[in-house]
């Protein structure tokens, strides 16, 4: 649905982006991943027309991206940005009408928008008497008032209480229950995980990983296994041969399958080691994936992990 | 969507926006109060109110002086005279004293408290002059006809070889209050337009519209908003103004006071145009309120040099200053409609006066357009003018 090829943005002698790919589909929820400065929002900015390419195109549904196909797209800015004074309602019509729907169609998408966020008894107030939680929901309000086709939303998640990550997590899943595509920036990997079908993952303005998520975690750091026994034994892990031990989490073992490795092999050795507690195929997880292919180091602190907020 | 459609859209916003924001609402009362008072104060204050003064006259004569008094009835300067008699001459002088009668005619004296009305004096003279005349005709065998002819003879008439046109102080008034309310809207509602491109910025809100609308149609749909809430202001200050004035007295409206108001009217609308656009530049320059009085500094000063020069020109509407002003376009709507309403606009200076208005028009909303594209997602910072003039290029 939407597509940023080979795009390129620089500001002064920093290089923003340096040949950017980015591929949102319809249907699909696509996490935008990296750290700070990693240039997600310079991306935004670009897919919603707010910034233009120095080099590179931005596609919608195969064509260079119009005017009139920008008002399909919903976009949350980095910085929240509302009227102060202006009431919820007349604010999120305002921005409906903006996308092209008529005054009367746009004041009852308005007010079935916020009552679907659950502001319906505030939707006659000035935003500024909002607290910053149900600002940040008419922010969403306003971005998914007239049934966009795209939701671009740049960090979302960050600033909601664990309700407002759950109906945020909702409205998203329902958006693209619709057919609508989402792509949105976060830190939370953990929510990414839960919630992505596809991720991008950027480092200095290019594309390090990308795809199903899945297929991603499935392809990095190949099979793992992971096995718990009773009184969390972990000392047996170091005689099974093939796999290599990724680590001790929970008094579990991680292991990784090396060629010649055999999953029953490893129950065995724990079976002679103890009593079997648990014992399950995983993929490596998001952050791990992250740490393997963004390289640390740099000014940039290491994000995942501890900006991770926990959804429920 | 059309263009036309979004920049509507934004313009009924700032429309609506505004009438319910307290501080516009208070502004507007603010300026509507000055302009009732301007309106009214001359009415009220005027001193050429016509009088009516209080004469009382006792002893020989008195009746006949009372009844020539009253055939008279007004002094030249059109105050009214009442006469009426008293018994004696010391019930006179008490009146007098007492300030319940501006004067006394008693026993051949004009008896005042401390100073008289000249004119009246003057009417008083006459009055006994001819009481007197005609006592005396009378005792020589004059008397009718031929009396009347000897003392009250046919006025002369008055034949003015130049004659000053008494609309003409009115008229400098109201065209001097016409051009001060010009200038409060021009540069009033200029700030308007500064002050809400900064709000969006400060509010960041400018990145949500900016995403779904191009820069010129927020541009132009802002400016026609407020523009169209200033011209109806205006209209209604106009309108106010005047029912006021000729209400209060204050003024007799000259007969062309509804093409002079017409004209204040068509030239707020180019003038607006020329100081909205670089209001709403000097508003993409600045991120926050605070930084407007840096930006829209040199303008503001342009905006009142160029009231000094409408000033100018209310007291000398062919002069230097009015002529050179006429063809510099930020004066120029505050200057021509004086001069065209004095009648010494020649149709040159107007045509030439317009065209240059309106190249100029074009010229800053092209410059507004580009600084506007350059500096509204500049949030952080004031912006130097050059810089958005380069950002606004692409």
């Amino acid at each position: 649905m939407l597509e940023l090829l080979r795009v390129r943005k620089r500001f002064g002698d920093v290089v923003a982006l340096d040949g950017l790919d980015l591929r949102v589909g319809a249907g699909r929820i696509h996490g935008f991943v990296g750290r700070n400065g990693a240039g997600k929002t310079t991306a935004m900015r670009i897919a919603v027309g707010l910034a233009t390419p120095d080099e590179g195109e931005v596609r919608w549904r195969g064509a260079p991206i119009t005017d009139d196909d920008r008002r399909r797209v919903g976009y949350i800015p980095e910085e929240r940005g509302l009227y102060p004074k202006m009431a919820a309602q007349a604010q999120v019509a305002f921005f409906a009408q903006l996308s092209g729907l008529g005054a009367r169609e746009a004041s009852q998408a308005a007010a079935r928008v916020l009552d679907r966020l659950g502001l319906a008894a505030r939707a006659g107030e000035p935003v500024e008497r909002l607290s910053l939680g149900n600002q940040q929901r008419v922010q969403l309000a306003v971005a998914m008032v007239p049934g966009p086709d795209l939701l671009v939303l740049d960090e979302p998640f960050s600033g909601l209480d664990p309700v407002g990550v759950d109906l945020l997590a909702d409205v998203l899943r329902a958006e693209v229950e619709r057919g609508a595509g989402v792509v949105f920036s976060s830190h939370q990997l953990e929510l990414v995980e839960r919630l992505c079908d596809e991720i991008t993952i950027i480092d200095a303005g290019r594309v390090v990983a990308a795809g199903p998520i899945d297929e991603l975690r499935a392809g990095r750091g190949g099979d793992r296994l992971r096995v718990g026994l009773e009184g969390g034994w972990t000392t047996w892990a170091h005689a099974v041969a093939h796999v290599r031990v990724v680590g001790v989490e929970a008094g579990e073992v991680v292991f990784e399958l090396l060629p010649g490795g055999d999953d029953q092999e490893v129950l065995d050795a724990a079976r002679r080691a103890g009593r079997v507690r648990s014992f399950r195929r995983e993929l490596p997880s998001l952050a791990e994936l992250f740490r393997e292919v963004v390289p640390a180091g740099g000014s940039a602190a290491p994000l995942a992990g501890g900006d991770v907020r926990r959804a429920s | 969507m059309t263009r036309w459609k979004a920049v509507r859209l934004v313009a009924v916003r700032e429309v609506v926006e505004r009438l319910r924001s307290k501080a516009f609402v208070l502004s507007s009362a603010v300026s509507l109060v000055v302009v009732l008072v301007l309106a009214v104060l001359p009415g009220v204050l005027g001193d050429d109110d016509p009088q009516v003064h209080d004469v009382v006259v006792a002893g020989d004569g008195a009746a006949a002086l009372v009844a020539v008094l009253d055939g008279i009835g007004a002094t030249p300067g059109g105050d009214g005279v009442e006469a009426g008699l008293v018994d004696d001459a010391a019930e006179a002088e008490r009146l007098v004293r007492d300030g319940e009668v501006d004067v006394a005619v008693v026993g051949g004296e004009l008896v005042v408290r401390d100073d008289v009305d000249d004119a009246l004096a003057l009417l008083l003279q006459e009055a006994h002059r001819q009481v007197a005349g005609a006592a005396a005709l009378a005792e020589a065998g004059v008397s009718g006809d031929v009396a009347a002819r000897a003392l009250a003879p046919a006025p002369l008439e008055r034949r003015v070889l130049e004659p000053v046109d008494e609309d003409d102080t009115d008229r400098e008034a109201l065209v001097f209050v016409g051009t001060v309310l010009l200038y409060g809207q021009l540069v009033g509602f200029g700030y308007w337009v500064a002050s809400g491109v900064v709000e969006e910025k400060s509010s960041r809100v400018v990145e949500v519209l900016l995403a779904k609308v191009d820069p010129r149609q927020v541009l132009a749909g802002k400016i026609l908003g407020i523009g169209l809430l200033g011209f109806v202001q205006l209209v209604g200050f106009v309108a106010l103004g005047l029912g006021a004035a000729a209400a209060a007295g204050s003024v007799e409206l000259p007969p062309e006071t509804v093409r002079v108001a017409a004209e204040v009217l068509a030239w707020f609308v180019l003038g607006f145009a020329f100081y909205a656009a670089l209001f709403a530049a000097g508003g993409a320059l600045a991120s926050r309120a605070e930084e407007l009085q840096s930006t829209t500094g040199p303008l503001t000063f342009v905006g009142l040099g160029s009231f000094f020069a409408a000033v100018a020109a209310v007291g000398d509407p062919s002069g230097v200053v009015a002529r050179v002003a006429t063809f510099l376009p930020p004066a120029a709507p505050m200057v021509l409609p004086i001069r065209s309403a004095a009648g010494e606009l020649p149709l040159v200076e107007l045509l030439g006066g317009v065209a240059l208005v309106l190249v100029a028009v074009v010229a800053v909303v092209r410059l507004a357009a580009r600084v506007y594209q350059g500096g509204a997602l500049h949030l952080r910072g004031q912006l130097r003018l050059r810089d958005a003039l380069r950002m606004g290029r692409g």
